[in-house]
């Protein structure tokens, strides 16, 4: 029957298939057709007859218990989905998961209220993070092998230049900054991010390979931005005159930690940052490479996370410190904390198993010299008094954010070391780390993200009385979309 | 909407088949599912929903004047109007944008580029359309009668918004009056899970590898350019060949046959097999209503071929890139149709099976990249003219991190289901066996599917954020 159904349509459809395909009836229709068959042919013969139809009882019997089964799939995801309770975060991803969209003429019309419910729905499952860990664990293993032997093997992971909505890791701040501060900046952060500005092709790759247990962000280089980003500095420099200015290009994992067979899957960080040393004019550079270098067997960068860990930053503060001539505290004046079974945001980014079940130690370090720290929004009001860093225990997810907070606010710290100097540091979230680790060399910091910064730089520069002033970023961020935000800064 | 979300396939399909389950009758089941598809497609498009029942209005009236005219000047007055506005609103919502754009490309003019969101499945349903107008004209099927009649075949859910085009013809007797049968539902549910296993297991993993080779074609080497573009054209292959089996599996469920969209494209011999194989509701569409349009005289033959292939590289989008896919698919059919049927046996089968895979892939290069500079890059680099020599660890690496994908991906492009029908249904014993292993085979990838599906809202954000 729906043989000839689906062949009405046109007589030369028909001609054709029969030419083409000859012998092979679609898997499709050969059930029905038999089932149909034995309906239709009527033998005789009654033992056969009788065969036939306990036969025919038996695919019915099939296709009845197939229907249950899916059916039960179906009945019982209905109900997983529908009266088991929702997720509200995601910690391995660090971000608030969709809430129930609100409903207004407006968010119906643009669709946005029907598709936030189908998002709500598929985002906020029950035990979303343990489903996760076992696709990690057990399901994306299946698609091949990694590359090289035992924990050699590498893996590589990165999507090109796809742009994709972008939902805010940074951010989950820990829920007591809430409660004590209140300030619109933290709750801003938990909002999800617009779309970030897709780079320009060839600046950075956006893979990452992990090998040896290590997750490593793959620079692709500059290809002449580092140049920008050197310029930018230097008109800083010329409308500051007497601020003494300091550019410290951070070095990323790629620079320390790939194997030499590897080494061509990343641009070398280091030329660039010898392009931009050139560059600059009367901007002081400060060569944290070569810091970084010299203790690459420490633990200097996570595993587990696109961040260095503080103990680099402490190796980074120093030459800082030498170079702006400013005292600097040891590592013995801190309070050391660990943190164990840290997995951090590459295992978010690639949800590999190899850095899910090789945790790590999140190492920081708290000044014993007592501090007063204000924070305030990125239009640099609305003060609250507020802790240089925050205590995770007692958290689920521990980790750089958790630690040194959110990057949507301008902290002041106020010191004991009476130097006169005033350092502001401009930053992305590398330069967070570096904020304790000087608490014992400038009497002021203020210390200002460079993506979330709302005023003319050389205003607020000038109104606190700066005496020095850091760009300190990852290479990631100084040629990248970040540099724009120098001058967006500048120009405000 | 789309199927392959765990909202679809766990909250709206169920309460669907409930509902459907306890309508009583084939008029309440219509009712039933002209419902649900109207819920469907307003999920996505709240407003544009009334574009398509304005068309759903203009077309049921047309159809009803070219019966009541037939044969005389109103048949054709109807035909002619229904056509050009189905036409117009294609072009006013899928070209418009792109033809403004030339046009002041061409005469350096500045007229303002619409800024018109193509409406979901426009390009479907104004397809479903056309072929009912023409088919009521040229008497190959009676104009439906009853509006809901007409909305449920233009609406109905599993086809509406990525096809396969389903004519009127092909589901004309069953609107009215079809049975379902317990093998209808547990064929059609286990078509279901095998889409959804091809688009989400598959055409997921595989658009990965493409994009990170063909995305980032500056850096690729000779040969991560072609393994993005095999891994590309696969990934296309299982998306939407997934989405067929999606349609043609709910449509069983509800009891409709609808026609085969996909028949393993990629075990062709030549281009012209590829097309008989590959989106086959679509190219059928294009031979039985473009081919033939008298508009060439006596070139018609090869004046229609290459409109036809215009037609198929637009309808994939409104871009530069298409229409060369199109055009090019057109050189290549048109070759072998001068070297003939016969004298193409004649190659060995080996060399045609390279010469057409190699075609095709090259193809899906032209479709990747709807920027033709970087279609350039991507045939310096395919062709050994790129910057980065042949091959580099990153290939390697991804090679052996998606071998076992890759190897399941192109075994899958066999017809291995139906062989192993065809073996099995021989023997009673052999058949009952592959039926009840199909019905596992179909629950476990449900599962493994929807377990993957939990996974498809993490952001993995692809640009850093430090």
């Amino acid at each position: 029957m729906s043989e000839n159904k689906k062949n009405t349509s046109s007589e030369k459809d028909t001609k054709k298939d029969a030419e083409k395909n000859t012998a092979r009836p679609e898997p499709v229709i050969s059930i029905a057709a038999s089932d149909r068959e034995n309906t239709e042919i009527d033998i005789p013969v009654k033992s056969k007859k009788l065969r036939r139809e306990r036969r025919k009882k038996t695919l019915n019997a099939i296709a009845l218990s197939n229907i249950i089964l899916v059916g039960t799939v179906l009945a019982g995801g209905f109900a997983y989905m529908t009266m088991l309770p929702h997720e509200t975060k995601a910690d391995d991803e660090n971000r608030m998961l969709t809430k129930f969209p609100k409903f207004t003429a407006k968010t119906y019309a643009n669709g946005q209220f029907t598709e936030g419910i189908a998002d709500f729905f598929d985002d906020t499952v029950h035990n979303r993070a343990d489903i996760k860990e076992f696709i990690a664990d057990n399901l994306m293993p299946l698609k091949g092998r990694k590359y090289g032997n035992g924990d050699d093997g590498a893996e590589l992971y990165g999507s090109g230049f796809e742009k994709k909505k972008a939902l805010s890791v940074t951010t989950t701040s820990k829920p007591e900054i809430i409660v004590t501060t209140e300030t619109t900046a933290v709750q801003a952060t938990t909002e999800p991010a617009t779309e970030e500005p897709a780079p320009a092709e060839g600046e950075l790759t956006n893979n990452i390979l992990i090998v040896n247990k290590r997750g490593i962000t793959l620079y692709g280089g500059g290809w002449g931005t580092e140049y920008e980003y050197a310029s930018y500095l230097n008109e800083y420099k010329e409308k500051l005159g007497n601020v003494n200015v300091y550019s410290m290009v951070l070095p990323t994992s790629s620079s320390f930690y790939l194997p030499d067979n590897y080494k061509d899957l990343a641009h070398s960080e280091k030329e660039d940052f010898d392009n931009i040393n050139g560059a600059l004019q009367n901007v002081m550079s400060v060569d944290a490479y070569s810091a970084l270098n010299a203790h690459k067997d420490e633990a200097i960068y996570s595993r587990t996370d696109h961040h260095w860990q503080p103990l680099g930053a402490y190796y980074a503060a120093q030459i800082f410190a030498l170079t702006a001539g400013v005292p600097f505290a040891d590592l013995s004046e801190y309070e050391t904390v660990t943190l164990p079974g840290y997995v951090g945001t590459l295992y978010m980014y690639t949800q590999s198993a190899t850095l899910l079940n090789n945790p790590e130690d999140f190492v920081y370090y708290k000044p014993k010299t007592p501090v007063t720290v204000t924070q305030y929004d990125t239009r640099f009001q609305n003060p609250v008094v507020a802790n240089l860093l925050f205590d995770p225990s007692g958290m689920p997810n521990s980790g750089y954010y958790m630690v040194f907070g959110s990057d949507e606010r301008i902290v002041h710290v106020n010191t004991e070391c009476k130097n006169g100097r005033t350092l502001v540091i401009f930053k992305d979230s590398y330069g967070n780390a570096l904020l304790p680790m000087l608490t014992s060399s400038f009497e002021n910091i203020y210390l200002c993200d460079i993506r979330y910064f709302e005023l003319n730089a050389i205003d607020f520069i000038r109104d606190v009385g700066a005496t020095d002033l850091l760009f300190s970023m990852c290479s990631f961020s100084a040629v990248g979309v970040n540099r724009n935000s120098i001058y967006n800064n500048l120009i405000r | 909407m789309v199927f392959s979300r765990l909202f679809f396939i766990y909250i709206f399909l169920p309460l669907c088949l409930l509902c459907y389950a306890v309508a009583r009758g084939t008029k309440a089941k219509n009712t039933v599912l002209i419902i649900f598809s109207l819920v469907f497609y307003a999920w996505g498009e709240p407003v544009y929903i009334f574009l398509m029942l304005i068309t759903a209005v203009v077309n049921y009236t047309a159809g009803l004047l070219i019966g009541k005219y037939q044969g005389q000047k109103g048949d054709t007055a109807a035909t002619v109007s229904a056509v050009v506005y189905d036409l117009l609103m294609l072009g006013v919502f899928k070209y418009s944008g792109f033809i403004v754009e030339n046009i002041n490309a061409l005469f350096s003019s500045s007229i303002p580029v619409p800024n018109i969101r193509l409406p979901i499945g426009i390009s479907f349903y104004t397809f479903q359309t056309i072929s009912y107008i023409i088919d009521c004209h040229w008497e190959k099927v009676k104009p439906q009668k009853s509006f809901k009649n007409f909305l449920l075949f233009l609406t109905l859910f599993p086809q509406l918004v990525a096809g396969p085009i389903v004519r009127y013809s092909t589901i004309e007797k069953e609107i009215e009056e079809r049975t379902i049968t317990l093998s209808d539902v547990s064929y059609g549910l286990n078509r279901v899970a095998l889409g959804l296993g091809k688009k989400v297991l598959l055409a997921n993993q595989l658009s990965i590898i493409a994009d990170s080779f063909l995305g980032n074609i500056g850096s690729s080497t000779m040969l991560g350019a072609w393994y993005g573009v095999i891994a590309y054209g696969l990934q296309i292959y299982f998306d939407f060949s997934g989405y067929s089996d999606i349609a043609i599996g709910l449509g069983r469920v509800f009891g409709f046959h609808f026609d085969e969209n996909f028949k393993h494209p990629f075990i062709c011999k030549d281009i012209t097999e590829f097309w008989q194989r590959w989106h086959i509701s679509l190219s059928t569409f294009f031979r039985d209503y473009v081919l033939y349009i008298p508009i060439f005289g006596k070139r018609r033959k090869y004046g229609g071929l290459f409109l036809v292939w215009l037609c198929t590289g637009i309808w994939h989008g409104a871009s530069w890139n298409f229409i060369i896919w199109g055009l090019y698919y057109g050189i290549f059919i048109f070759i072998e149709m001068k070297i003939g049927k016969k004298n193409m046996k004649k190659i060995p089968v080996v060399i045609r099976h390279i010469y057409s895979k190699f075609v095709i892939f090259v193809g899906f290069g032209i479709f990747y990249f709807e920027k033709l500079d970087k279609l350039g890059t991507f045939f310096k680099t395919a062709f050994g003219f790129g910057k980065n020599g042949f091959i580099a660890v990153q290939d390697k690496i991804s090679l052996m991190n998606n071998m076992y994908l890759v190897i399941v991906a192109v075994i899958c492009c066999f017809p291995i289901i139906s062989s192993i029908k065809k073996v099995s249904d021989k023997h009673f014993v052999t058949k009952a066996t592959v039926t009840s292993a199909a019905a596992i085979a179909s629950a476990l990838i449900l599962i493994v599917t929807s377990v993957m599906l939990v996974d498809a809202t993490t952001n993995p954000f692809l640009y850093f954020r430090f």
